[in-house]
């Protein structure tokens, strides 16, 4: 191994032994003891209560908010073990893998368009829950022959178009990319020398691992996407623009350091002929695409476990341990070094089961603490995870609790078996809504969605567009129309909270539409009633994750 | 002339450093900056009484220095135009541009730029951001820096308004480190954001009560948690009602013709007119941006159809900006990413230059009527002081009044200056 990759790996793995751990102390348990133990004296938020614990649940593991049925049912539910068991049952739902394929979508292409076989990809992925290792694999050596998997090349083919006259198609961005996404490494930097404030990303590694993609194409001509390599047969030459001193290097994998170039004599190349006339791109006895994917996508890799824990606790916690995400390095340690250690430990010994470990995450009391801190004390940072953190919705989540709170699916839903997706797939203007809806709240192409970014184009589409406002007008079988019917001012206030932001209203609340609704009537009251739900479908507390 | 010395709004370091932490926000965080909510009071006062405000003309892909500010006619490299006189003695500009000669002695042109990088994807960047010093984060842009130091004017606009040809949108990698609030509204072809006009079947004042409520709503939710997700929320829903009160802004309608003639119908004389009118309405900071100025082929072609646009459109600017004494308190930019190379290359082209070039301004005390600097007889090198952009950083945060030699943004607990450390402004610039 090379010594400075060595290096990294050390500097991120735990040293100390975490104390009074129990022999079989499960994930969960053990980091509530190191967040606990980190946070020391700071103040403390309580358990979340019922209703926010389950919104929570819902748009992290099902994409959405419940409904008013699912809130009451599970408010009313006495059972004590009732988080565990919404926990399992949300995970093994119908709604958690089309929650992961948007997850992951944003996450791995960040926007940068949409083609139906990655789409199936994922599905599959996700509803087989296959390991992470091997969706990296099928996504850095994609197999054509695998029906399933095959769409995982777009995630390198869709970084090898061009994005017009002034940007040729950006190879080096492909680069970066993977260390990024798939090893927490960002090595932009590290392109033409040695990165001038990152000691640990040398010129070296990002041109090992360059020299990957410059050996390789998209190959057109089917629906699919997919790629050929050439045969590599010299290491790459390179300098640095400071120095000039030539340099030589074979492939070099983050987190694992250098692999040689095998040769073989020329006609000798390939285990099976790349063919013409049959358009088949054969089969080569050295690929280094196969051995990025060995190499990256290992148990024995440091970068390749903890990249993926930490962008996955990133999701549920609403920090990463290590910020910023893609920028893993020794002079950035974890804000909490053994968690980072054990959750990359235990991940790994779980054969890479995503579903595993969003269920050890979401049993936590640090994931089921409050977003509000009662009393005087100041609010602590973030990184102590002694308040849960507020989290940016997607656009997908956005649009799907948008479907749910105005009453949208409950009204079109012919029968009781149609998915979400169904019934908006089927309805045209639906449809049209939903396209709108990712268009407004997504971020444009190739910028990470990590931050909450709300913009004026987005506040003025909630306020001005007429299928936004559509929504919010009584039609049979909608919230709006549903509320209309409750001449008791109490029942509809009661009803209103509970399908938009999934909570029963407080004391003030009931106060605030009792004020507005006092002495309406008809459609004066109506207006109001729609009024009322506009205000909370654009409140903060809608539009964010807390 | 000045009316906006640098030496009147100096502040002193611990105040600044008081400021800018209050208003910093995390690297990569949600822009929790309160403008005006979370500053001293003393420094909220001084920031509104200061007016200032900035309009960058960006032409992108790089202006030949040679067919523009600094001719070289008669020499190997100085193409087929002819130098014309100016309204300054003894200093003469490329013949495509006359309206602009006329307004020299209103303008003030450096031809003595030097700066680093030739290639567009990374030196557009580095020019924006004034090239500072390497500190491993990324700088924000011109008009996120002025959006984050100075805030919106009175007028409650969006501080950073950026007028291009092509998309709009909101365009958050431009705040860099700051904070995807400080990034820049961009209207696509000048028109405005979408669903900016409230349908009639919702009234003035079913909107009033609509808004009220969600402002209620709001205010529960924040009492005792974490502020910023709430405050960049509000903020959006604020900006959008401010922006609603302007849509004449986007009425091409109630232009003037004369205004429309002199601007020029075409997309930069349209975009720079809206640019006057959103500097006037109160926007801190306007970018316009014109493309397709790299001009490796048929370069003198390309310039005796492109000069033309920015002469008529940024002279009739400049007109009206000196008319309406709004010279005293608006600085106007004019540059590229870098120049063009003096050698003529095998398709009638100029390359990258980022050797030797100009850069022009005026407006808000810059010294009108300065030529600074000098290039060789032939053009290809600086032959006086050379200038970077880091220098010019300085000047003009100098003449909007931040004193950028001890002004400092904090990223974190990360104290940065907001321009280069061993650069200074450039006295000569300055009146």
């Amino acid at each position: 191994m090379h010594r400075r990759v060595f290096l990294l790996a050390i500097s991120l793995t735990g040293i100390a032994a975490p104390m009074a751990q129990a022999a079989d102390e499960s994930l969960h348990a053990a980091i509530d003891r190191l967040i606990d133990a980190k946070a020391g004296d700071t103040a403390k938020a309580p358990a979340a209560d019922d209703a926010e614990f389950l919104r929570r649940v819902m748009l992290d593991l099902a994409g959405r908010i419940p409904t008013s049925a699912e809130t009451a049912r599970f408010l009313d539910d006495k059972t004590a073990a009732k988080r565990d068991v919404l926990i399992d049952s949300l995970l093994a739902g119908e709604d958690h893998p089309r929650r992961m394929q948007e997850l992951f979508h944003a996450m791995l292409m960040e926007r940068r368009g949409e083609h139906a076989e990655w789409t199936k990809f994922l599905r599959h992925a996700f509803a087989k829950n296959l390991p992470w290792d091997q969706l990296a694999r099928a996504m850095l050596a994609p197999d054509s022959a695998d029906e399933n998997l095959r769409g995982a090349a777009y995630f390198l083919t869709a970084r090898l178009t061009k994005e017009g006259a002034m940007a040729p198609v950006d190879v080096p961005g492909l680069t970066r990319d993977v260390g990024r996404l798939l090893a927490g490494v960002d090595l932009g930097c590290a392109q033409c020398h040695d990165h001038v404030s990152i000691d640990d990303y040398k010129q070296v590694d990002f041109q090992g691992l360059h020299m990957i993609f410059e050996n390789m194409q998209s190959r057109g001509g089917g629906t699919f996407p997919a790629v050929t390599e050439r045969v590599m047969q010299k290491d790459r030459e390179f300098h640095s623009v400071f120095t000039m001193d030539p340099r030589t290097t074979g492939l070099r994998i983050p987190g694992a350091g250098d692999v040689p170039i095998q040769t073989f004599p020329k006609g000798e190349e390939y285990s099976v002929a790349p063919d013409r006339k049959a358009k088949t791109p054969g089969v080569l006895k050295f690929s280094p695409l196969k051995e990025l994917a060995q190499g990256l996508a290992a148990k024995g890799n440091p970068l390749f476990a903890r990249n993926i824990v930490n962008r996955l606790w990133f999701v549920m916690m609403g920090r990463g341990l290590v910020e910023p995400l893609d920028l893993f390095h020794s002079a950035n340690p974890p804000s909490h070094p053994q968690l980072l250690d054990r959750l990359a430990t235990e991940f790994t010994a779980h054969d890479f089961d995503i579903k595993w470990l969003l269920g050890q995450l979401a049993r936590t009391g640090c994931y089921q603490r409050s977003s509000r801190l009662p009393g005087e004390a100041p609010l602590p940072e973030a990184k102590t995870y002694a308040v849960a953190n507020q989290k940016r919705l997607s656009a997908e989540q956005l649009f799907w609790s948008t479907m749910i709170a105005t009453g949208e699916i409950s009204r079109l839903k012919p029968k009781p078996a149609t998915g979400l997706e169904q019934v908006v797939a089927e309805t045209e203007s639906l449809a049209a809504l939903q396209k709108q809806f990712l268009k407004t709240f997504s971020n444009p192409p190739r910028e990470p969605e990590v931050d909450f970014a709300p913009t004026v184009k987005g506040a003025l589409y909630l306020m001005h567009d007429k299928s936004v406002l559509a929504l919010l007008k009584p039609q049979s079988g909608n919230l709006v129309e549903r509320l209309s019917t409750l001449d008791d001012t109490g029942k509809m206030a009661e009803a209103l909270f509970l399908a938009v932001v999934s909570r029963r209203p407080s004391t003030s609340d009931r106060e605030a539409v009792g004020r507005l609704l006092e002495k309406k009537v008809g459609v004066a009251r109506g207006e109001a009633i729609g009024q009322l739900a506009w205000a909370l479908l654009t409140s903060t507390e809608f539009c964010v994750n807390h | 002339m000045s009316h906006c010395r640098s030496w009147e709004h100096d502040w002193s370091r611990r105040r600044m450093l008081g400021v800018l932490a209050a208003g910093s926000v995390g690297a990569g965080g949600v822009g929790a900056a309160g403008l005006g909510g979370l500053l001293q009071p003393a420094m909220a006062d001084e920031l509104a009484r200061n007016d200032k405000q900035i309009l960058l003309i960006w032409l992108d892909g790089g202006m030949s220095q040679l067919e523009s500010w600094d001719p070289k006619p008669n020499t190997p490299f100085g193409g087929p135009f002819r130098s014309i006189p100016t309204t300054l003695p003894g200093i003469h500009v490329s013949e495509l541009m006359p309206k602009l000669a006329r307004q020299m002695k209103r303008l003030a042109v450096v031809r003595s730029m030097k700066t680093e990088d030739a290639n567009h994807s990374s030196g557009v960047p580095k020019i924006m951001r004034g090239h500072p010093r390497n500190r491993g984060v990324p700088y924000p842009f011109f008009g996120s820096a002025v959006a984050k130091l100075m805030g919106p004017t009175a007028s409650g606009l969006p501080p950073y308004v950026w007028v291009k040809p092509g998309n709009g949108g909101f365009i958050s990698k431009h705040a860099g480190f700051l904070g995807a609030r400080y990034g820049a509204l961009a209207l696509g072809d000048g028109k405005p954001p979408p669903n900016l006009v409230r349908p009639d079947s919702i009234s003035s004042d079913a909107d009033r009560v609509r808004q009220e409520l969600r402002k209620k709503f709001n205010r529960q939710f924040a009492d005792r948690r974490q502020g910023a997700f709430n405050e960049a929320n509000s903020y959006v829903y604020d900006v959008a009602q401010i922006l609603m009160k302007h849509v004449e802004l986007f009425d091409e309608k109630q232009l003037k013709e004369t205004d429309r003639q002199r601007y020029g119908t075409h997309d930069l004389g349209r975009h720079m007119l809206l640019a006057r009118r959103l500097i006037e309405a109160g926007v801190r900071f306007v970018q316009v941006t014109s493309y397709g100025w790299d001009t490796h082929g048929d370069n003198f072609n390309s310039h005796a159809s492109r000069m033309p646009k920015v002469d008529q459109s940024v002279s009739a600017l400049i007109e009206d900006l000196f008319d309406r004494g709004l010279d005293e308190r608006v600085l106007v930019v004019v540059m590229a990413e870098f120049g063009r190379t003096p050698r003529i290359n095998g398709s009638v082209g100029r390359d990258h230059w980022p050797n030797a070039w100009s850069v022009a301004m005026t407006g808000c005390g810059i010294r009108t009527g300065t030529v600074v600097g000098e290039t060789l007889p032939d053009g290809t090198d600086v032959k006086t002081t050379p200038y970077d952009i880091g220098h010019m950083f300085h000047t003009w945060f100098s003449a909007v009044g931040l004193d950028s030699a001890k002004a400092q943004y904090t990223n974190g607990t990360q104290p940065l200056p907001i321009a280069h450390d061993d650069m200074h402004k450039v006295d000569e610039l300055l009146s």
